[in-house]
């Protein structure tokens, strides 16, 4: 009995003790009960809010993009799987360690990988990219490296352009950037359709990391892409280029087949070309899409135009005669023109045919001024030709205003302006096609993910540049070019009848600002066959070596290219060797 | 109920609390470590029943039993022994610490037993030398030396909780125990304690980094001090009512030792500052019967061993709630029979077992109407 036994001070003082440590427990409640009221009705709303923050997280989602197809639904750029190593910073002890492991996965150095994370530890950032889309080799290694350095390193699955055939039809196709976002090409011209869209969704996510919700979803898919070209076609065109350029040690060539009637595109292709998949890898001139983005003096090619507008006018017919035989013509001024070679009287016919500069001029003439800007201007030159790629240029076309004494005589000749193959191209499908302008167009339908056909596009006539009649005189007078006595008769082929024409320009000399004597652009443009066209081509060839005239250079690549085309589309044979007609329409 | 057992009432409902509570933290996790949601509810329950028989036991052993040179003698052999066992072959480490003996079907913390049997030895020593308690030796040097071997031990465990929370008691035993206080002493004793916060937690990083992202664990909200963030953020979610029972997001992981340490948060996201204020008033009511279990006693044994098990029990959740609060660094100790973890809650129960005990003796001798003679 403490305090019978000991009545005395420390009796006291043990009571006294004992009401001190009451009171200092009952003060500690106090204080704990405040600390509460504080952090629970004071701060309730500002932790709340800061509580939410951390329960989910803003989630991109990446669309699908969308895949390009040929006309025949063949994939020509479609979507793959990646690994993408990504890092935590901010949860990083050690970086040199981690830097040390990954350093061998990505091919990076660890110093320069060491200073990027702890400049992301210095500014807390809870996520930096290592590497993105991997191959396969780096994947492996990164799902080993991601094990060893739980929660600092993580993979995530990302979704990269592919191009299955490589090469093919790279010009047109065009290629995306890391995040795929296209770049190039019909990538590019059509990113907006073919994107999809990200979706922004907040994940709840416990502390580890992981979605409460069991999320598969994406953002929502791009459109397709239906184009007018066909694989089969690309393939021919670009292995004949390939094969042309290596024979001549050409600079670099283009070829461009299309439908005349429609204007759709069947095959566009460049020399040189690059790999879709590794265009970091080619040069600036490889992804130059000379089709429609470089302009070039188109010589003889160019003739259809003064001769169809003085057909057209009937100023002229087939049969008119002129006097060639001089060789040379005078005009305002300077160097007279010649011919290749001298001729004698030749019906108009004959000049086209043997593509003779001194007829043509006397045509341009007959013509004039301002009725041969109208036909140029008419067949489209001088403005793009609104085809849905990017980079087209309109040429050059200076109006009359600006015009020498010179200028329509050389002009009618297809000097003194500048013009895409594609512009030559289109003017050519009019003569094949009855006379229409038609817009060229490579995309024939935007099909949505469940596959509904968004938009289509449909033939457009820009306008009638000559009549029906003046177009089928035109196709009968460019018949005779591959024949005995034209100047392409390597473009003819077995069983149909091919219209077309050469073309032989010197190139100006960037440095001396004059024709070149050396560097040529041969060309040969045409459609077969020639009285029913369903194709037509133009190759042009930009600095060949060995030989200059479209007709040696360009007109063989026409013919390989034309034979293989026909019998690919299952063209029947118009007529046989002996000239009897096997099918008639 | 009788008097006898009124203290049973805030412990009773505290124990209720404690399950709901132990179901509710670790529903996520059981699922995800055994595959059904009530592998530690179980347990828990198990313990509870344990505790119960433990508690029954003593309640109706007469507590003077204890007051016995043998029976302290013989206990702190054993609480030595057992804790010596941890670091045998039937010690289980977690977390980097062994502070657990294998024990059919769980595991077993001697340092909970520890501070049961420091009570019992301090008031059955400071009854005995009541009269020499004054003096520097047998006042604060012996009761020191010995309570100092187990913290010793336990350091090496370590369980720095459990080493906080045996001085606590200690000093707070000795102070009613009557012993002198001195300036010197308590100079001495600041000093004491300086060096021992400077060995044992400047020069250790991770009880720095604890102390230092106390006090503005913002700092470094995910690194260093995500635990108390995470804390915090729980109880500023559960405002005045709560986010209610079962709905608490900061369970899904965020919250570290949810159902032990942390469980305190839990409870004040899903029930709020109403929540949380009952359980303060559970323990003020435990408190206040407790301390008048020793005053109505006239056994100087009873007294200081009725102080002491209430302020064991009472001291932890302080100490607890502070933690959870932010207003002490974050160390392992959980609430007192709310908290999983058998034996605190066992050694917590066999504590009310003793003071029922108490009350038993008090209330056979009639005394129950005289308890204004003592405190006036």
């Amino acid at each position: 009995m403490l305090w019978d036994r000991a009545p005395d001070a420390d009796n006291y003082a043990g009571r006294k003790r004992a009401i001190v440590l009451k009171t200092i427990v009952f003060f500690c409640f106090s204080v704990v009960f405040f600390k509460l009221f504080y952090l629970m009705v004071i701060q309730h709303k500002g932790l709340s809010e800061k509580a939410e923050q951390q329960y989910s997280r803003a989630v991109t989602l990446m669309p699908q993009r969308g895949t390009i197809y040929d006309r025949s639904m063949r994939e020509l750029a479609v979507n793959i799987e990646t690994n993408s190593l990504y890092a935590v910073p901010v949860k990083m002890e050690n970086i040199n360690d981690v830097s040390s492991r990954l350093s061998p996965v990505v091919k990076v150095s660890a110093n320069i990988l060491s200073s990027r994370l702890a400049d992301g530890k210095g500014r807390k950032s809870s996520f930096m990219w290592i590497a993105r889309k991997m191959d396969e080799d780096m994947s492996r290694g990164a799902e080993k490296v991601k094990d060893k350095l739980k929660n600092t390193v993580g993979v995530v699955t990302e979704t990269k352009r592919y191009y299955p055939k490589g090469q093919l039809a790279a010009h047109i196709l065009g290629y995306t950037d890391i995040d795929n976002k296209g770049l190039e090409g019909i990538e590019r011209r059509y990113d907006k359709h073919m994107k999809g869209q990200v979706k922004k969704v907040q994940l709840g996510r416990d502390a580890h990391g992981l979605n409460l919700a069991n999320n598969t979803e994406e953002g929502i898919p791009g459109n397709s892409l239906l184009l007018t070209i066909d694989e089969g076609l690309q393939h021919i065109v670009e292995r004949e280029l390939a094969g042309a350029v290596e024979t001549w040690h050409a600079e670099g060539a283009v070829g461009i087949m299309m439908d005349p009637m429609t204007g759709e595109i069947f095959a566009l292709a460049n020399m040189p070309t690059y790999d879709l998949n590794v265009p970091a890898d080619a040069d600036v001139s490889e992804r130059r899409n000379r089709a429609i983005t470089d302009s070039y003096e188109p010589g003889s090619t160019f003739k259809v135009i003064s001769a169809s507008g003085v057909i057209e006018e009937g100023l002229v017919t087939p049969e008119s005669k002129f006097d060639c035989s001089k060789g040379y013509i005078n005009v305002g001024g300077g160097k007279p023109i010649r011919d290749v070679h001298k001729n004698g009287v030749l019906t108009f016919k004959e000049c086209v045919q043997k593509s003779s500069n001194v007829c043509l001029i006397q045509a341009g003439t007959i013509l004039g001024e301002k009725k041969f800007y109208e036909y140029v201007k008419g067949f489209g030159f001088g403005d793009k030709t609104g085809i849905d790629l990017i980079g087209e240029v309109g040429g050059l076309l200076k109006s009359p205003g600006a015009w020498s004494g010179r200028t329509l005589a050389t002009m009618s000749i297809g000097q003194e302006i500048g013009v895409t193959p594609l512009q030559i191209l289109r003017a050519y499908s009019a003569i094949a096609n009855g006379g229409r302008l038609m817009k060229p167009y490579i995309v024939s339908e935007v099909i949505s993910p469940d596959r509904r056909i968004i938009e289509k596009s449909s033939p457009k006539v820009e306008r009638q540049v000559v009549s029906e009649e003046t177009a089928k005189t035109m196709r009968d007078i460019l018949k005779t070019v591959v024949t005995e006595g034209g100047t392409a008769q390597r473009a003819s082929i077995k069983g149909n009848a091919v219209a077309g024409k050469t073309g032989t320009a010197q190139m100006i000399d960037p440095k001396t600002g004059r024709y070149s004597s050396s560097d040529y652009v041969s060309s040969f443009v045409g459609f077969v066959p020639a009285d029913n066209p369903r194709i037509s081509l133009i190759i042009v060839v930009f600095k060949p070596r060995g030989a200059s005239y479209g007709g040696t250079v360009a007109a063989p690549v026409f013919r390989n290219i034309i034979e293989q085309t026909l019998t690919y589309l299952d063209v029947p044979m118009e007529r046989d060797e002996n000239n009897i007609t096997l099918v008639s329409r | 109920m009788r008097k006898t057992h009124s203290i049973l009432i805030p412990v009773g409902i505290l124990i209720f609390v404690g399950l709901l509570m132990v179901f509710s933290s670790t529903g996520l996790i059981s699922k995800a470590k055994y595959g059904n949601g009530y592998h530690y509810l179980w347990m828990h329950l198990f313990t509870v029943v344990i505790g119960l028989a433990a508690m029954l036991f003593l309640a109706q052993m007469d507590y003077r039993k204890l007051n016995n040179r043998w029976v302290v003698i013989i206990l702190l052999a054993l609480s030595l022994g057992l804790l010596i066992l941890v670091f045998t072959g039937i010690g289980v480490k977690a977390n980097g610490a062994r502070r657990w003996i294998r024990l059919w079907p769980s595991t077993f913390q001697p340092s909970e037993f520890v501070k049961f049997t420091t009570v019992l030895a301090l008031a059955y020593y400071i009854e005995k030398y009541a009269s020499k308690m004054k003096s520097l030796g047998y006042g604060i040097l012996i009761p020191f030396a010995v309570v100092g071997i187990f913290q010793l031990i336990i350091y090496k465990q370590p369980d720095f909780g459990a080493i906080i929370s045996l001085g606590i008691i200690t000093i707070i035993l000795l102070f009613i125990g009557g012993i002198r206080l001195k300036w010197n002493y308590i100079a001495g004793f600041l000093l004491l304690g300086a060096a021992g916060f400077y060995k044992f937690v400047w020069l250790e990083p991770y009880r720095k980094d604890r102390v230092m992202f106390f006090w503005n664990p913002w700092k470094d909200a995910l690194g260093k001090g995500f635990h108390l963030v995470q804390s915090l953020l729980a109880f500023g979610r559960g405002g005045i009512t709560g986010v209610g029972p079962g709905a608490s997001k900061q369970k899904l992981f965020y919250l570290p030792e949810l159902h032990t340490d942390f469980i305190f948060s839990l409870i004040g996201e899903e029930w709020g500052l109403i929540g949380v204020s009952c359980i303060l008033g559970l323990f003020i009511w435990f408190f206040i019967k407790g301390t008048k279990i020793a005053e109505q006693t006239e056994d100087p044994f009873g007294y200081y061993l009725a102080m002491g098990l209430t302020l064991m029990i009472v001291t932890q959740a302080l100490i607890n709630f502070a933690v959870t609060i932010g207003l002490m660094p974050t160390k392992g100790l959980p609430l007192p029979f709310i908290s999983y973890g058998g034996s605190a809650l066992l050694v917590n129960m066999m504590a009310v077992g003793v003071l029922i005990s108490i009350q038993r003796s008090v209330n056979s001798k009639g005394w129950t109407g005289e308890r204004g003679r003592y405190i006036q």
